[in-house]
């Protein structure tokens, strides 16, 4: 296990009970999440399949205390965060969650460093110990030589993988990573899900929303969950 | 439970150091929009700033030339114009309770064509007095320090000159300058030195001669004067004396606090017609701004959606914001302050002064002492920037406290 993703989480977890979130369109009343009970083990990597609309994507920001459910419970690292202030629980996500978007992914005007440091901002920036673990981080991922270009000369591969250092920025307990393999080459793909495993080697715990297969059915993934509808089918 | 953030919590100087930090980053990667609102608000700014400016710069024009003004000045109105007076009238008034002195003044214009100007003349009779500062108030100049090489005049048909006259004629020290005469000739005055001024007004046309010569030069005979100059023992005797003086057969009076009104009231009015005729500029550029700011590009939403998303809170995201538009401003502010100084100080205020000085055609160039105060800068700078940084903040809000949900399906 390498030493720059060593990671010692007391007991990382997250779970949802009963969750429901609904959503308004005009008149319409979509169910994206329909009564869903979840919880993921410490350490572990879970994938949750489904076709597009299934509620995979809500479903991740729930888990992550990014999308506040209509009803139910979401609770990060043993923290129910439903009814936590915003500030406190964007302060409880930024210490516990790390989030990888597919479309929200780098900002492209900013260099593959200054974006895997972004997170740090808040905290009052980043150290120069920041700066070295994140070049190390980058270089571990086979970005070494990308550091100092902007995000938007990237490829998709390289996006991914720079997007997945930043989510490390503050050495979370929880990765989420939404659709990490979409429009990925096979080589890509190998490379993330090789990332993937050796950071929940390193001890932390991963949920991936995918409805790639090449992710899904990997040997490194602990469990895979399908939702349909909103719920677990 | 673990909590690495709150291991990590900044001080307050390193999170806005941090935010700065981003904010200049975002400054440069929205830099048209950016650069589009800077120089729209330095050219409001300067407009502006040139108005004050030019206004302050005169009114201590002003207020120099009136504390160096006789406490009374009595004229001669014939006719509705001015006319000499007889200085033996000034007799009655020095035996009033309070006077001082009251002096015949011999002073007046010269048209010269060959810079296309007038030269004001000045009979002074300070010239005779001891070495140093040459203190002219009781001719009505302010107080005036020769540059070095000069001397005062010492005979007839010498002459101290203002060092813009001076550089205007292409004059200096020993060189010779020919006036006219009523008599439709000239007479040769030796410069014997030349002076500046705290005031730019009288460095830009005054000649100081003796007496005599500013008789000769102007026509005036022996026994009448320009007007008569009366000093005050006691200043609360003003308006009894004013008063008595008016009695006098044709006497315009003019106290000396009545010309600071005058003064005050003329470039006031104008700065102020102007600078509110320039109003409507201000409130164009902010609802334009206010326009750009509101509309969040979908690279905006994006990028505050990462922000979001990545940790962070919504006071970090309006903080960042803030420290864009407050710099946006900042920069505008600093620019146009920075052009309207050139502009009025160093470029004599192109296409402004006519509408303020009303007198300008009297001189060819005046380059204006500088005259800026904190208080002015930042009466500028606040009329631009606090009403601009007001107006970012509903869209900063706004932005900062987009739902990272939305952010989420927006960019799904």
């Amino acid at each position: 296990m390498s030493a720059v993703l060593t990671h010692q989480p007391p007991a990382p977890t997250v779970e949802v009970t009963d969750a429901v979130k609904r959503y308004r369109d005009g008149r319409r009343e979509i169910v994206a999440v329909d009564r869903l009970t979840l919880a993921v083990d410490a350490g572990s990597l879970l994938a949750v399949t489904g076709p597009s609309g299934s509620g995979k994507t809500t479903l991740l920001g729930i888990l992550g205390g990014l999308i506040t459910p209509t009803s139910g419970d979401a609770r990060i690292c043993g923290r129910s965060v439903v009814r936590l202030r915003d500030h406190h629980r964007a302060r409880w996500r930024r210490a516990h969650v790390g989030f990888v978007l597919q479309d929200l992914a780098l900002i492209d005007g900013m260099t593959v460093l200054e974006n895997a440091l972004l997170p740090l901002a808040p905290s009052g920036g980043a150290s120069s110990a920041d700066v070295a673990q994140a070049r190390t981080r980058l270089a571990h991922f086979g970005l070494a030589d990308r550091v100092e270009v902007k995000a938007r000369t990237l490829s998709g591969g390289e996006r991914q993988r720079a997007a997945i250092v930043r989510a490390l920025a503050h050495d979370p307990d929880v990765l989420l990573l939404d659709e990490p393999t979409a429009h990925l080459d096979q080589d890509n793909v190998s490379r993330v899900v090789g990332m993937l495993a050796e950071l929940r080697d390193a001890g932390r715990t991963i949920v991936v929303a995918t409805h790639d297969p090449r992710l899904y059915d990997a040997p490194a993934v602990d469990r895979a969950v399908r939702l349909v509808d909103g719920r677990l089918g | 439970m673990s909590d690495p953030v709150r291991r990590r919590r900044p001080s307050a100087p390193r999170r806005q150091v941090a935010l700065l930090d981003y904010a200049l980053g975002a400054l440069a990667r929205r830099r048209g929009r950016n650069l589009a609102i800077v120089v729209g608000l330095a050219f409001t700014t300067g407009l502006f700033a040139s108005v004050l400016f030019l206004t302050s710069a005169l009114t201590r024009e002003y207020t120099r030339s009136i504390d160096a003004a006789p406490d009374v000045t009595v004229q001669r109105v014939v006719a509705g114009r001015p006319a000499l007076i007889p200085e033996s009238e000034g007799a009655d008034l020095a035996s009033l309770r309070g006077v001082r002195a009251v002096h015949g003044r011999v002073w007046g214009y010269l048209f010269l064509p060959s810079i296309g100007a007038n030269v004001t003349v000045i009979g002074a009779r300070g010239l005779d007095a001891p070495a140093g500062a040459i203190d002219l108030s009781v001719d009505g100049v302010p107080t005036a320090s020769l540059l070095p090489g000069g001397r005062r005049p010492r005979a007839t048909n010498e002459a101290l000159l203002g060092a813009r006259l001076a550089a205007n004629l292409g004059v200096w020290t020993g060189d010779r300058v020919a006036l006219p005469t009523p008599s439709h000739g000239f007479e040769t005055l030796v410069v014997t030195g030349v002076f500046t001024s705290e005031s730019a007004v009288h460095t830009a046309d005054v000649a100081l001669v003796s007496e005599h010569t500013a008789r000769v030069l102007l026509g005036v005979p022996d026994g009448l004067a320009t007007d008569l100059a009366i000093s005050l023992r006691n200043p609360n005797e003003r308006s009894v004396v004013a008063r008595r003086a008016a009695l006098l057969p044709g006497a315009r009076v003019l106290e000396r606090d009545g010309l600071r009104r005058a003064y005050a009231l003329t470039f006031g009015a104008r700065a102020g017609v102007l600078a509110a005729a320039l109003l409507p500029t201000l409130a164009a550029l902010l609802l334009l701004a206010w326009d750009r700011l509101t509309g969040l590009s979908a690279a905006e939403r994006r990028e505050i959606g990462i922000l979001k998303t990545i940790g962070w809170e919504t006071r970090d995201v309006l903080t960042a914001r803030m420290w864009e538009s407050g710099l946006v401003a900042a920069a505008g502010a600093a620019l146009g302050l920075i052009g309207a100084y050139a502009h009025v100080f160093w470029f004599d205020a192109a296409g402004l002064s006519g509408v303020i000085f009303g007198w300008s055609a009297l001189y060819p160039t005046l380059a204006l002492v500088p005259s800026v105060g904190l208080g002015q800068v930042g009466a500028v700078a606040g009329l631009v920037i606090v009403p601009f940084v007001a107006i970012s903040v509903v869209p900063a809000w706004r932005a900062a406290t987009l739902d990272p949900d939305q952010a989420l399906r927006a960019a799904a």
